[in-house]
């Protein structure tokens, strides 16, 4: 009989064998948590050649060590301490920083423990092909694990993990390379300890390990690329030297943040109040928190209340007492114009005091003219941080900054770098490479910000190309808005199907798996439209009338769920970047261009697999049924807008096609009417098209509004139409977890100000109170001199609103589903699987709810589809601001191109009054800008003008709603090299404009 | 109180007569005031706070099951003052729950009441406010912990009582506190750049202000490794001793450490709870309990030699506790150390 023994661990090991700590949860509560921890005498040590150890997998450190570091001519092995991986990611990440690295399990602990986001980067190092790393499970091996003392910090704890595991690779390569008796001794690789923890190193120099380094020294003995990797140090480097009392003279210009947990403490009790925060466009010395405990979004005044947040940052803000709440300013403050002679070697001295007066000066000067009946805001000040959201930034080199006495040497000095985004203050970075890095767009990362410096300290990433060559330009763009575009990975693209672009519909023979449960459409009469050059065609459509005299109508979408499956990792990949992002000439793929553009676009005259939706319609567009079937379609045209157009008002044409056509046109129309009758909006936003020369150069020659054409409204009005029955269908099938998209209506004091300025500058009203009044309301407007002012309406009204979401039908109360925009009870997206994961995650469910498949589980539970909806929320917003930007960016270009040759003028429409200058709106470039005035000019805050001296005689007053003439000219920023639009009056003309 | 074993009327009048004897004689040859051999062993539950088992009378070779076997363990648990959950300073609560391998022949209702009747000694005896530690505290007035001690026993053949409060003493010694750290936010009457706000954040609050009360408070765990400290009135936890009565003449013969049989054969027990702190011995708690009845005069006499009997237990477990808390950790480190 085969004997059964139960190999238990006796008890009395617990000490060694057991590793237990305890846990505050959430909640208050404290548990104790135990781990089991199984020592083991197979750990290997990576080392090529050696004979000691059990090696699985690939072995990653070259036996010898590396030799590049000046100190170390035997070769060396560098282990990294926790800090190290810490502060200096940016330079362990650098290509040329590649000394074989040992890193300990410990360290990786710590890193997680620490902070998720750089704990990422490391795994990705880890994986990475250029690196030479082993991870090296120094708490699992027999001889390196260590057993905490009574009273040992748990740092402390680490640290000796650390030396001990450093000491045991020592020992470890004498036995790899024993001295043989007679033979000259080989030369030994040294095991290097790299920390900047001073304790660290003496208690190791005291235990006997004689190797260790500062990370700054040990850069420095690399020679040839140090220069280089000097910039990637972070400022946080060294300041764990004692050595540096420098710093504890220095006066703090800001109130010490709390700690973590007092402020966490005083958020629960309601003491604090926890928000983003949000700097303010106009005024940098300005910023707002939206807090779920006001209605209106809290005002931090001046550096000293605003604290040391960045935008993006969570923090905690403690809000004042209601006498001293204050109205924001309307006053531009622009950071660059007000600090100009700041200095960035020695502006924490005696620059200082100039500073703070010449900006208490500004602060004062608003508050005495703030006006006393503006809406007041709460105020209050940032006491404490709960999240930063650094990230690397773009940014440029302020050239004034360069000390001249260096301007052109390769000494190391500091500089400031500004961001590209005005919401950020400029961030102050050393470098050596000053000089060639101005005029450049670089990528820089704030390391800290001490409460004794005036600005963020950061250091040098990499540098993205010239400004306003389009390649840095458009990574930067990317960046700026954390758009994730890297090349597709390997595993992504093994997920495609392997006939890669020969891949074809099989042919329809029974039992063939592509084929079951679905219909074969091949032979219907199927076009799709979209705008020229449309490579990824999603949407198809058809109609025909049925022998009842109704009429069936299908519209057609890529069936994107049949190649990507769930979970697998051009899922999560797509699930990660959630949207296709387009600029003007470049398009930022969810999926691998082979889907996208080819397998799943359905292009016409190839057989398409695809998912439909098919009504029968009564000839007045009333929906008798809808079913909604997998198919095999082969799409007879794809037309543009315009050729559908131009097709459907043919009247010599007569075939299908055109048939077809004509009938979805004439439902559309009725579908509309019935929509426009419901009270959707007719909102208007700002597009414009921009002319590219040709594909090639893709130099922007000119710009225009984009033309709306009958037939957009076609496939427009389709769409609708099968997104609000997918919806239907879904959220009937998956009440809980149903991927479905809203859009609130807005609160009616968003329009309070807009309602405000028309009832004062035009004697229009408003009526806010549904979705339909305010779509009749927004009719009324209008001024019969100015055709354009019902869309300029329109546009200030859309920006009132809030945006549209996606959520998850289990997560919010049923009656707040509605879709204010679209007057519809129920909304989602379905018809743009290729371009929007949403609509994925759609495809599956209505799949699910057919019974075609089963629901994957991860669509079955309600924090995993709010949390990918969380994320694709975010992208999607994201994406919007990036194509905008990209436009922006192209418009600039082409205002640039045009100044050169002839002056810009162009009409414009006041939308805002600052005290010292006009927000103008643009309308046929579809640009907004500021015109700033000198001098004091009279400004009425209550019926939103501006009075400015003539050029003429007398005095011209400019009010919200004007129509007025701007010069438009494409100047670099002096110091930044920011292409930046400014805008001057033409007409009427005044004196001082700046 | 039922009696774990049935006797008939002529066995207990042998037993009654044999521990009578001018020199008595007891089944297992012991004298009167002898114990079984006690084993005791502390932290046995690993994700308890402190836990003790306790054996008496265990035959050596047999694996389990033989003598009384009692495991007791304590758990610590936040509480809110505030949200109605706690008290302000902390709470004990014991429960000893009796396992049906222990006490076969009863049914569960019979069993459900022997466990509250020792649930009721136990609990009445220890969260008594006379032994209550001063670190239950977390943060005053808002946040305390509440302690629970539970006793669960395994296998009795006598003298469960001493058994029980042995393992609640030992379990109690053991626990550890997790050290916390307050955090408080007080807020600043007026910060807006004035002059004035290191002075006002610096006068001392006054006890009728309401800004203490309005501070909010949470806390932290000052070293999530360590287990923490130990309960502040350690030495305070009472033993028990059971001096089971012979007869109930004026002067009463007692003996120690009764067996089933012996519990099932005398008429009356009475059971002492001795506190020793260097302030002093306190009787926690006595009880009687049994059919017999005894002369108030012979009390003060049976307390006394009770004293003197939880002393010398008390003596001997103080001993045994130090020298588990060095073979669970010294040892085991120098263990570690030597491989």
């Amino acid at each position: 009989m085969v004997e059964i023994t139960i190999r238990k661990r006796p008890r009395a090991e617990a000490v060694v064998t057991q590793r237990k700590f305890f846990k505050k949860t959430a909640r208050g509560k404290v548990i104790k948590v135990l781990r089991e921890r199984y020592l083991r005498n197979d750990v290997g040590c990576g080392i090529a050649g050696c004979r000691n150890c059990v090696h699985a997998g690939k072995i990653t450190l070259p036996s010898g060590g590396s030799t590049k570091s000046k100190f170390f001519s035997d070769g060396h092995f560098v282990v990294p301490d926790t800090n190290v991986f810490l502060a200096q990611m940016d330079l362990m990440e650098s290509n040329h920083f590649d000394p074989p690295l040992v890193l300990l399990q410990t360290v990786l602990e710590e890193v997680r423990h620490r902070s998720l986001p750089l704990y990422n980067r490391l795994r990705a190092m880890i994986k990475s092909e250029d690196k030479r790393i082993w991870v090296f499970y120094n708490e699992f091996h027999s001889e390196t694990a260590v057993v905490r003392v009574q009273d040992e910090t748990p740092n402390d704890r680490n640290d000796r993990g650390i030396r001990k595991a450093v000491a045991w690779y020592s020992s470890h390569i004498s036995l790899i390379n024993p001295t043989v008796r007679g033979q000259r001794p080989k030369p030994k690789p040294t095991v290097l300890l790299l920390t900047d923890d001073v304790q660290n190193r003496m208690k190791g120099e005291k235990e006997g390990i004689k190797c260790s380094s500062v990370v700054r020294k040990y850069v420095e003995s690399l020679g040839d690329n140090s220069s280089q990797l000097f910039d990637l140090l972070s400022a946080e480097g060294d300041e764990i030297e004692p050595t540096n009392a420098q710093n504890t003279t220095r006066q703090a210009l800001y109130p010490e943040h709390l700690p973590l947990s007092t402020v966490l403490a005083g958020v629960r009790g309601g003491h604090l109040h926890q928000g983003h925060f949000n700097a303010s466009q106009f005024n940098y010395l300005e910023g707002s928190v939206s807090t779920a405990a006001f209605s209106r979004p809290v005002l931090l005044i001046g550096r000293e209340n605003m604290n040391r947040a960045v935008q993006g940052d969570v923090v905690a803000i403690e809000v004042f007492d209601e006498k001293d709440w204050k109205a924001p300013v309307d006053q531009v403050i622009d950071q660059e114009a007000a600090l100009k002679n700041d200095d960035a070697e020695d502006s924490e001295d005696e620059g200082e005091d100039e500073m703070l007066v010449q900006e208490k000066k500004v602060l004062q000067e608003e508050r005495a003219t703030a006006q006393t009946n503006a809406v007041k805001q709460p105020t209050g000040r940032v006491v404490g941080i709960v999240k930063r959201n650094w990230r690397a930034y773009v940014c440029h080199i302020d050239s004034t900054s360069l000390s001249s006495s260096h301007a052109t040497s390769l000494s190391q000095q500091t500089v400031f770098a500004t961001p590209v985004s005005r919401l950020l203050p400029r961030i102050r970075l050393r470098t050596r490479q000053a000089p060639a890095l101005i005029g450049q767009k670089i990528l820089v990362t704030i390391d800290r910000w001490d409460a004794t410096s005036r600005y963020p300290e950061g250091h040098f990433v990499r540098a993205l190309g010239k400004v306003e060559s389009k390649e840095a330009e458009q990574e930067s763009l990317l960046l700026e808005f954390d758009v994730p575009y890297r090349p597709f990975g390997k595993a992504i693209l093994d997920c495609l199907p392997p006939e890669g672009d020969s891949w074809v519909v099989p042919p329809k023979i029974p039992n063939d798996p592509v084929w079951r449960d679905r219909e074969d459409l091949r032979d219907f009469i199927i076009c799709s439209i979209d705008p020229p050059g449309c490579q990824d065609i999603d949407d198809a459509l058809h109609a025909r009338r049925l022998p009842n005299g109704n009429i069936e109508a299908g519209v057609h979408i890529a069936d994107v769920s049949h190649f990507v499956h769930p979970e697998n990792p051009m899922d999560t990949e797509a699930a990660a970047r959630g949207t296709t992002v387009y600029l003007v000439d470049k398009r930022i793929d969810m999926l691998p261009s082979l889907l996208g553009t080819n397998l799943c676009s359905l292009r016409p005259f190839v057989e398409r697999l695809a998912f439909s939706a098919i009504w029968e319609l009564t000839p007045d567009a009333e929906i008798v049924n809808v079913r909604f079937t997998k198919s095999v379609i082969a799409s007879k045209c794809a037309f543009t807008y315009e050729e559908a157009q131009v097709r459907k008002d043919d009247k010599k044409l007569n075939d299908e096609l055109t048939e077809g056509v004509r009938l979805l046109n004439s439902l559309a129309q009725k579908l509309k009417a019935r929509r426009m009758a419901a009270g959707a909006l007719n909102l208007a936003s700002p597009e414009v098209k921009i002319h590219l020369e040709s594909a090639e150069s893709s130099d922007p020659i000119d710009v225009e509004q984009k033309k709306l054409l009958e037939t957009n409204s076609l496939v427009e009005e389709f769409m609708l139409l099968a997104n609000i029955s997918v919806a239907q269908k879904i959220q009937e099938t998956f009440p809980q977890t149903a991927v479905l998209r809203r859009h609130l209506p807005p609160p009616p004091t968003n329009f309070e100000k807009l309602q405000d300025i028309l009832l004062k500058r035009k004697g229009l009203t408003l009526d806010v109170s549904s979705s339909g009044a305010l779509a009749a309301s927004l009719d009324k407007c209008e001024d019969p001199e100015l055709p354009t002012f019902n869309t300029l309406v329109r546009i200030l009204a859309t920006r009132c609103m809030l945006s549209a979401e996606y959520f998850c039908s289990g997560s919010v109360s049923r009656d707040t589903f509605g879709h204010y925009g679209l007057a519809s009870p129920i909304y989602t997206h379905f018809t743009s699987p290729i371009r929007r994961y949403a609509d994925v995650m759609v495809h599956r469910q209505l799949a699910a709810s057919i019974g075609y498949t089963s629901l994957h589980a991860t669509l079955h539970s309600k924090q995993h589809v709010e949390r990918s909806l969380d994320v694709i929320n975010r992208r999607h917003r994201m994406a919007q601001m990036t194509g905008r930007a990209s436009v922006e960016f192209y418009v600039g270009l082409a205002l640039k191109g045009k100044g050169e040759k002839s002056v810009v003028k162009e009409e414009a429409f006041v939308i805002r009054t600052f005290r010292n200058g006009l927000g103008v709106f643009v309308s046929k470039l579809g640009i907004e800008g500021l015109v700033m005035f000198k001098g004091e000019p009279k400004y009425d805050a209550e019926n939103y003008t501006l009075t400015l001296p003539s050029a003429e005689h007398g005095e011209v007053t400019i009010a919200v709603f004007d129509k007025v003439t701007v010069h438009i000219e494409v100047e670099k920023d002096r110091n930044t090299q920011r292409g930046k639009v400014t805008m001057t009056l033409v007409d009427p003309p005044v004196a001082h404009t700046l | 109180m039922s009696a774990t074993v049935s006797l008939s009327k002529s066995e207990k009048s042998y037993i009654r007569t044999a521990l009578g004897e001018l020199s008595p004689i007891r089944a297992d040859g012991r004298s009167l005031l002898d114990y079984r051999s006690i084993a005791l062993e502390t932290g046995v539950a690993s994700l308890a706070n402190g836990s003790a088992r306790v054996n008496i009378g265990k035959t050596a070779g047999e694996e389990s099951g033989s003598g009384t076997e009692v495991i007791a363990a304590v758990k610590l648990e936040v509480e809110g003052v505030l949200e109605g959950e706690g008290v302000d300073g902390g709470r004990l609560m014991c429960t000893v729950s009796c396992s049906p391998a222990a006490y076969p022949h009863l049914s569960s209702a019979a069993l459900d009441d022997l466990s509250y009747d020792m649930t009721i000694i136990l609990n009445q005896c220890l969260s008594h406010p006379s032994l209550h530690p001063k670190n239950l505290v977390i943060i005053p007035k808002r946040r305390s912990w509440l302690l629970t001690l539970d006793v669960i026993v395994l296998s009795d053949s006598g003298n469960v009582y001493d058994a029980l409060f042995l393992a609640a003493r030992s379990a109690l010694c053991d626990t550890k506190v997790p050290k916390t750290r307050s955090v408080q936010y007080q807020p600043k009457s007026n910060a807006l750049g004035e002059q004035d706000v290191e002075m006002s954040a610096e006068a001392p609050a006054s006890i009728f202000s309401t800004k203490e009360v309005k501070s909010t408070a949470d806390f932290e765990l000052a070293d999530y490794w360590d287990e923490g400290e130990p309960l502040d009135i350690n030495q305070e936890w009472p033993v028990c001793v059971t001096l089971n009565l012979l007869s109930a003449k004026s002067l009463p013969t007692y003996f120690l450490d009764a067996t089933s049989q012996e519990e099932a054969a005398i008429p009356l027990r009475l059971l002492l709870l001795f506190s020793f702190s260097p302030s002093g011995t306190r009787l926690q708690s006595m009880r009687l309990m049994g059919d017999g009845e005894i002369q108030l005069e012979s009390m003060t006499q049976l307390l006394e030699s009770g004293e003197n009997h939880a002393r010398k237990l008390f003596q001997a477990l103080k001993n045994k506790l130090q020298e588990e808390d060095f073979r669970r950790n010294q040892k085991a480190l120098a263990r570690f150390d030597l491989r």
